[in-house]
């Protein structure tokens, strides 16, 4: 189907929400001074807007908006995933004592507008809409990273990321405009159209490529355009890098997705793909997924504050994820998508035991975590360490399922080296998550150190990812068929 | 266009791009930056893109760089000091540069025509105001307001990123 402007709106429901509640709680913020009150009126907008997305027809797919979005189950899928995120973050956020000294309604307006553009990204069906939404991520998420009032660290992080930013979405601009310069057209299907119809000369459509890489790339955290990660991460506000290190990845892979494969390859049958126009992708993602997880798990190894940890081992949880593309193959695909599930329970589970513990001792220094079993953060303590393993791979855990399902598909397409690259750097992720949960568990604490008390609201979050990251793995089936569901993309 | 004014155009838009980068002192930066926005302009007239060459000029040629030329007269900002660079990494992004302007103009040399073809010139209804409009609220209705959330959002963003002092 393909709707004009007026029949789409109720397909775009969710995102309606998600705006309303955004304009009303910067009016909000002007009427009632209550900090809870705020993140209760976001909260209960998202959820709301979690209603309309499953309300909204998911029998037909097509169009919007003359030919702006396309309404499929991919797009369907990264909707809840963003929302849930947001979820998650606004959960974090309201029990976070960072936050709550920052201006409330412009930190929850801009997070709202982040996931509004992150929605969009994912559902966008030509390169106008697709720039955009990402340009709209990418300015929240600007301004979210230094919101810390009177930081100096948080400032670095801010200018750092729209610097870095503004090169890396210039660049991917400049790549566009070859793209459409080459196939007449901003529409993905048509693109898709002039590739097969086979007009388009391959090494300039090489260069193109890679302009439009080294965006996306910035988006992902792929080495060599994840500079900007760990200073980001270690400045901004805990929730916000855990939005980021989750939200702001899976909408890159989201539209680098729908570029690479519905509009670049070609469905070859039995799930497999063709590349088109004669460009050898693969091999170069290939490359930098192997450059990407080493690179990362080996920075992430010499780091002693847990921020830059997390965020070494998300530039190389993005070189796993990459993988997924490689294969040329719908297993890749949905391992991907299952991937990234997993990945939000456990980074942000990580990330929200790293919150309460930067609330408690004012940093994310190794240090603090001495004997945090012992010092009343049982719970943190336990669900960090579910966390941790599950982000190693270790079983039963999510995480396990997930790399087990990627180096699957790598292996199917007898892909051995890349397999074993991947297996050797979880082998090596092992170091530097160790070096946390020894800390946590079998350091005596510190003599003055104080007790760590949780409150029910973080520890309602933990639970809640804890129970995820244990129970997934269980129901790994399901989920797996769900991703597979997921996996439909409509080009008319 | 006639291929003798493209050229023309386009070295000038290139030598005054080129000022932007080389110059040291912001003002002339600023001014080159000027040139470069008014010969794009120029660009889009001759491509029959009328209002958006007339926008070109009054928002970007005009306002916004008259509001960047106050800034820096404002900051009192002083020549650049020469920027110093390890020569290895200086001699890494001139190859770099260079690879990447070499191949791209080798490239489009060798696929001459074969992109989709072009009608020109353009119908006479294109570009006028009433065309841009029907656009703008029909087939891009959605980018339309997408961008008004985009540009409501920056405004807050500034608002908070200026609304701080470092202590």
């Amino acid at each position: 189907m393909d709707l004009a402007n007026v029949d789409s709106l109720s397909f775009i429901a969710p995102e309606i929400v998600l705006t309303v509640t955004m304009l009303a709680v910067f009016v909000l913020d002007r009427a009632v001074r209550a900090a809870e009150r705020i993140g209760d009126a976001v909260r209960g907008g998202l959820a709301l807007a979690l209603v309309a997305m499953v309300w909204v027809p998911h029998e037909l797919d097509g169009w919007l908006f003359a030919r702006q979005l396309v309404h499929d189950p991919f797009a369907a899928f990264f909707e809840v995933l963003f929302a849930l995120a947001a979820m998650a973050t606004v959960w974090m956020s309201m029990g976070s004592a960072e936050v709550r000294r920052m201006q409330q309604g412009e930190y929850y307006g801009l997070l709202l507008a982040a996931t509004i553009g992150a929605c969009f990204m994912a559902a966008s069906a030509n390169l106008l809409m697709a720039y955009l939404s990402l340009e709209l991520l990418s300015i929240c998420s600007y301004a979210l990273a230094g919101f810390v009032r009177h930081d100096r660290g948080s400032s670095e992080a801010a200018l750092k990321y729209l610097l870095y930013g503004g090169v890396a979405s210039g660049v991917m601009l400049f790549g566009l405009s070859w793209l459409f310069g080459l196939c007449g057209s901003l529409d993905l299907v048509e693109i898709h159209a002039a590739l097969v119809a086979g007009s388009v000369p391959p090494a300039t459509l090489t260069i193109a490529l890679v302009l439009i890489l080294a965006g996306l790339g910035f988006k992902i955290s792929m080495v060599p355009f994840h500079m900007w990660a760990p200073d980001v991460y270690a400045g901004a506000p805990v929730p916000v890098a855990a939005f980021l290190s989750v939200a702001s990845k899976a909408a890159g892979f989201a539209l680098l997705v729908r570029v690479l494969y519905p509009t670049m390859s070609m469905p070859a049958g039995g799930g497999a793909w063709d590349v088109l126009g004669g460009v050898e992708w693969p091999q170069l993602l290939a490359v930098l997924a192997a450059v990407t997880m080493t690179f990362g798990n080996l920075a992430a190894l010499r780091q002693q504050r847990l921020k830059r940890m997390l965020a070494y081992s998300g530039v190389a949880h993005a070189g796993y994820l990459l993988m997924g593309l490689v294969v040329l193959d719908d297993t890749g695909l949905e391992a991907m998508l299952f991937y990234l599930i997993a990945y939000y329970f456990m980074n942000f589970g990580a990330f929200a035991v790293v919150g309460i513990l930067h609330d408690h001792a004012g940093s994310d220094d190794l240090g603090a975590y001495r004997g945090l079993a012992r010092r009343g953060g049982m719970l943190p303590a336990v669900a960090m360490a579910a966390f941790l393993f599950s982000l190693i791979g270790v079983p039963p855990f999510v995480g396990f399922f997930a790399k087990l399902f990627l180096f699957a598909a790598v292996v199917q397409q007898e892909l051995y080296t890349l397999a074993v690259i991947g297996v050797l750097n979880s082998v090596i992720s092992v170091g530097y998550y160790f070096s946390v949960l020894r800390m946590m568990f079998v350091e005596p604490p510190a003599a003055d150190a104080g007790v760590v008390e949780t409150t029910w609201h973080a520890r309602t979050l933990h639970v809640v990812l804890l129970v995820g990251t244990c129970a997934l793995g269980v129901a790994a089936g399901p989920i797996l068929g769900f991703a597979r569901y997921s996996l439909q993309f409509f080009s008319g | 266009m006639h291929p003798v004014v493209f050229g023309i155009l386009s070295a000038l838009l290139v030598l005054s791009a080129l000022g932007v980068v080389l110059a040291r002192s912001p003002i002339r930066s600023a001014l080159s930056l000027v040139v470069t926005l008014f010969l794009l302009a120029v660009t889009f007239l001759f491509l029959d893109a009328h209002l958006v060459a007339a926008l070109q000029i009054i928002v970007y040629a005009g306002a916004i760089m008259v509001l960047f030329l106050f800034v820096i007269m404002l900051l009192n900002l002083q020549e650049d000091p020469p920027v110093v660079m390890h020569a290895a990494l200086r001699w890494l992004a001139f190859a770099g540069g260079s690879l990447f302007l070499f191949a791209g103009i080798a490239m489009f040399l060798g696929s001459a025509g074969a992109g989709p073809g072009l009608q020109s010139p353009a119908d006479a209804a294109f570009g006028t105001t009433e065309a841009i409009a029907a656009r703008l609220f029909t087939k891009h209705l959605l980018a339309f307001e997408a961008t008004g959330i985009l540009l409501l959002i920056a405004v807050v963003g500034a608002v908070v990123m200026a609304k701080r002092k470092l202590v």
